[in-house]
């Protein structure tokens, strides 16, 4: 930490007295990679966080700084006016170029988005307000009392300022919880909405960001060099700045910074062989992201890693904790059922998914749903916890109705799930796995990021204690700081179950949870779902180790193409002959058979 | 009427051309779910090998087309070879990775042909058909019948071969398709060869048509790419149902918006996609859980 401060310090002193060793024509070339820097942080947080493709920047850019020269230049308002005018332009913009993100996403959001940068090119070498292809020229220098912003050094302080504020503030994000979501809904959106995180709002923050940062550096660029005109905004400088965000690591708006500094001094060192330069920083992308997708923000990583090899095993590896059981509570007496199925019927075009399923669970339960493979238990998982809309009958969660529900406002109405293929967010630690799943602040009151930044702060610091509790208490301590993708596959597992019950929910939906453990896992896990179950949780389990289902749950649903043909005790479904014919009768040679030897113990 | 009629045959030749690129996205597409961005690049590339062949080399411009269409397919190979170790694992990786490419051809194209464009003469003299009063340039015809048979071929292609066959396992399981002998890269790279011969024949007759210039695929590219999306990604005729609309839409408003005619033409086609983003033929894809 100290070195840091001391390492920001040195930074700020250097870039503080940088003019004094510049050129006139160095410092321009300066001005102009801070505006890239901004523009890439903006791009960054937007692709790289977000995980929203956005190849609309260049427009963002764009419109900031023609609202900019339109605003000073035709409607004769002062720079300052026009400039909140401007971003607020671009925040439209961004807006109604990010409403595409809301039904389609990567590839399919790339050219939407391409598509409308290049409308918007098409627009301004067109329209009469914009000045047609010669653009706008005579944009009035930018004031600020007692300081000439005509001389490029005196705007060098202005653009390190805001480069500045604007860099901390993305960085600020990413490292709390807003950014945190967002990272979530990037490496898995259907888990983060099952956590409650809300996708929707998600997708336009991002958009709102980069919107923002492009509008800033638009009308930074207007201040700077006073004349607009269509070719700044195109294409090849979208992929430019693309360019610069890969390089650098995406996922890293230092690397942005770094990789917009990079490729921007490069290009200016090339500056008579444009077509050479170009087919240059070509190469390097594609060599980037074949080779070291992280780009440069993730070199300095890796060279740790390869030292710390070199230097031989220090430290041993994390050990799987014991699992600390719940505070049981007392059963609030159920006088009605938490979740009701009525009469679910789910179509896939002429599949028949679902037929005619009801199903009543009660308060403090522990349900099974068992059935061979493809009968439709996961697909009622999904149309329970809103990932489909039935196409026919009701459920009811908690006394309420919940029909196709949007899967983050169940998880916020308290319904939680794991995934059969294990959903884990995969570029997340395992403690920001869990933080995610704990921070239940609705996204738009994101606003306190500006607004009462301290407040974020005091927040996002009471989540890091609480997520170190869920992780004492599952014995995951030691694995805190690991992506969880290292981890063996059944410790893989209890992280996700510890990430559905961070978000402490009153309904838990466990798909399969013992898929791929080992026996000493599954004793484990048995042992976990009941101090779920006691501390005041329902718990519905999908399962095929029979063994687990029948010594675990206190009633069972046995599902067979859709329909449910059995309901009861364990040992009364076990028994009935249309459960066994289920079975035996037409998945002979599947591994559905009931193993009920792995009872024992 | 007259108009109207006159309007959509203009587009239709261009809808052709549109149809052929968005059929090589497509093929792409739908062997390795990838959106190859290098496409419209690659049309770039095939409009000038083909009229330098015809123009320069005065070879006829059949055998110009059909040399255009062998280099293009081996830059299909170079790009398809460079990003196999992506393949089947992170898309967003490899859809940045066409990108840079594209970025290379890019300016590959400006280094050897200059930056300024040319115009290249109809191999077919014959005055303009006159039908109903409408005038039908026999130019568009040859092109219509260039593109159907195209289209044509890369159906029996993909439904009579083997090596067919095996492309179309691999587009649905790629591990089974592994599992039952198919080499999955060869297939993929036998995908990128033939979309890349598709954009040099788009590019090759296109020619003719508008002035070729290192701008061109950009614009052929993102129309075909909207094209193929409209009709349904990865659906054959879906490409060729997109390329016509979007073609015919193109037609119309460079009639009614002139200058702004791009922009009308990207809202159009935004707003399709937020109402139905699967396209016309479009399967709905189940995202499970």
């Amino acid at each position: 930490m100290r070195y840091r401060i001391a390492a920001l310090a040195v930074i700020a002193v250097a870039a503080w007295l940088l003019p004094y060793g510049l050129d006139s024509y160095a410092i321009h070339v300066v001005n102009i990679i801070l505006i890239f820097s901004i523009l890439a942080v903006g791009l960054g947080l937007c692709m790289g966080i977000g995980g929203q493709v956005n190849l609309a920047q260049v427009a963002f850019f764009g419109v900031g700084a023609y609202a900019t020269a339109i605003l000073t230049t035709k409607a004769g308002w002062g720079f300052w006016v026009s400039a909140v005018l401007a971003v607020a332009a671009t925040v439209v913009m961004g807006l109604l170029v990010g409403t595409p993100a809301l039904r389609v996403q990567s590839h399919y959001l790339g050219i939407v988005t391409l598509g409308l940068a290049l409308a918007f090119t098409n627009w301004v070498t067109n329209a009469q307000i914009a000045g047609g292809a010669e653009g706008i020229s005579a944009i009035p220098v930018p004031t600020i009392p007692g300081v000439d912003l005509s001389s490029e050094y005196l705007y060098y302080y202005l653009e390190l300022i805001i480069f500045a504020v604007t860099l901390a503030f993305g960085l600020f994000i990413v490292r709390t919880a807003l950014g945190r979501r967002m990272r979530a809904m990037r490496d898995d959106a259907l888990a983060a909405g099952s956590l409650g995180a809300e996708v929707p709002v998600l997708r336009m923050t991002a958009f709102l960001l980069a919107s923002i940062y492009g509008g800033i550096a638009g009308v930074l660029y207007a201040g700077l060099i006073r004349y607009v005109a269509p070719e700044s905004f195109s294409i090849a400088n979208m992929f430019l700045l693309l360019a610069m965000v890969i390089i650098g690591g995406r996922q890293s708006l230092v690397g942005c910074v770094a990789g917009a500094v990079v490729l921007y001094l490069v290009r200016e060192l090339l500056v008579d062989y444009p077509t050479a330069a170009q087919i240059g920083y070509g190469s390097v992308v594609v060599l980037v992201v074949v080779f070291a997708p992280t780009g440069l923000a993730g070199l300095p990583p890796r060279i740790r890693q390869a030292l710390r090899r070199r230097r031989g095993g220090a430290g041993e590896a994390a050990r799987l904790g014991e699992f600390r059981p719940y505070e049981a509570v007392e059963a609030a007496a159920g006088d009605e059922p938490i979740l009701v199925a009525d009469a679910i019927s789910m179509h896939f075009r002429g599949l028949k998914a679902l037929d005619d399923v009801s199903l009543s669970v009660d308060p403090g339960e522990i349900r099974g749903i068992v059935g061979p493979n493809g009968s439709g238990k996961t697909t009622l998982f999904n149309v329970i916890s809103g990932l489909y809309r039935p196409t026919r009958g009701r459920v009811r969660f908690r006394g309420r109705d919940a029909t196709g529900l949007a899967p983050y406002r169940l998880a916020r109405a308290g319904m939680s799930r794991t995934f059969q293929n294990l959903r884990l967010f995969g570029d997340l630690t395992v403690e920001e796995n869990v933080l995610v799943a704990l921070d239940r602040h609705a996204t738009w009151q994101s606003w306190r990021y500006v607004g009462r930044p301290i407040s974020v702060l005091r927040r996002d610091r009471d989540l890091h204690r609480r997520a170190g509790e869920v992780l004492d208490r599952y014995g995951l301590r030691e694995f805190a700081a690991l992506p969880p993708k290292s981890l063996p596959y059944g410790i893989q597992r209890r992280v996700e179950i510890a990430r559905a019950m961070a978000a402490a929910p009153a309904l838990l939906l466990l798909d399969e949870p013992a898929a791929g453990l080992n026996g000493e896992e599954v004793r484990q896990l048995s042992e976990i779902v009941r101090s779920i179950r006691d501390s005041g949780v329902t718990v519905i389990v999908i399962e095929h180790n029979m063994g687990l289902v029948m010594s675990l749950c206190e009633r069972i649903t046995v599902l067979a193409s859709g329909k449910v043909i059995a309901e009861g005790l364990p040992a009364e479904v076990a028994q009935n002959p249309a459960v066994i014919e289920a079975y035996l009768g037409d998945s002979m040679s599947s591994d559905d058979l009931p193993t009920l030897p792995e009872v024992a113990r | 009427m007259q108009v109207f009629f006159q309007t959509i045959i203009g587009g239709v030749s261009l809808g052709a051309i549109y149809a052929l690129v968005a059929l090589g996205f497509s093929l792409v597409y739908r062997t390795m779910g990838l959106v190859n961005f290098a496409h419209g690049n690659v049309v770039t590339v095939g409009a000038y090998l083909a009229s330098t062949f015809y123009l320069t080399a005065k070879l006829p411009f059949a055998v110009a087309m059909v040399v255009a269409i062998v280099v293009t397919a081996a830059i299909g190979l170079v790009i398809e070879r460079v990003l196999r170790p992506l393949e089947n694992r992170d898309f967003d990786l490899m859809l940045i990775g066409t990108i840079g490419f594209g970025i290379v051809l890019d300016a590959l194209v400006i280094m050897i042909w200059g930056a300024t464009g040319r115009a290249v003469p109809s191999p077919v003299q014959t005055a303009p058909l006159s039908l109903f009063g409408l005038r039908i340039r026999t130019y568009d015809l040859v092109v219509l019948a260039i593109a159907a048979v195209a289209t044509v071929l890369l159906v029996l292609f993909l439904s009579r071969t083997k090596r067919g066959a095996a492309m179309q396992a691999v587009a649905m399981d790629h591990e089974a398709a592994t599992a039952v002998g198919i080499h999955v890269g060869r297939s993929n790279a036998i995908a990128f060869m033939i979309g890349a011969g598709l954009a040099a024949l788009a590019g090759g007759l296109v020619g003719p048509l508008l002035y070729v210039n290192p701008a061109l695929g950009g614009t052929l590219g993102i129309k075909g790419f909207a094209a193929a999306i409209l009709g349904g990604f990865g659906s054959i005729p879906g490409a060729i149902v997109g390329g016509l609309a979007i073609g015919i839409l193109d037609s119309f408003t460079a009639g009614h918006f002139q200058g702004y005619s791009e922009l009308v033409t990207f809202l159009v086609f935004t707003v399709i996609i937020m109402i139905r983003p699967t396209g016309v033929f479009g399967e709905r894809t189940v995202n499970r859980a």
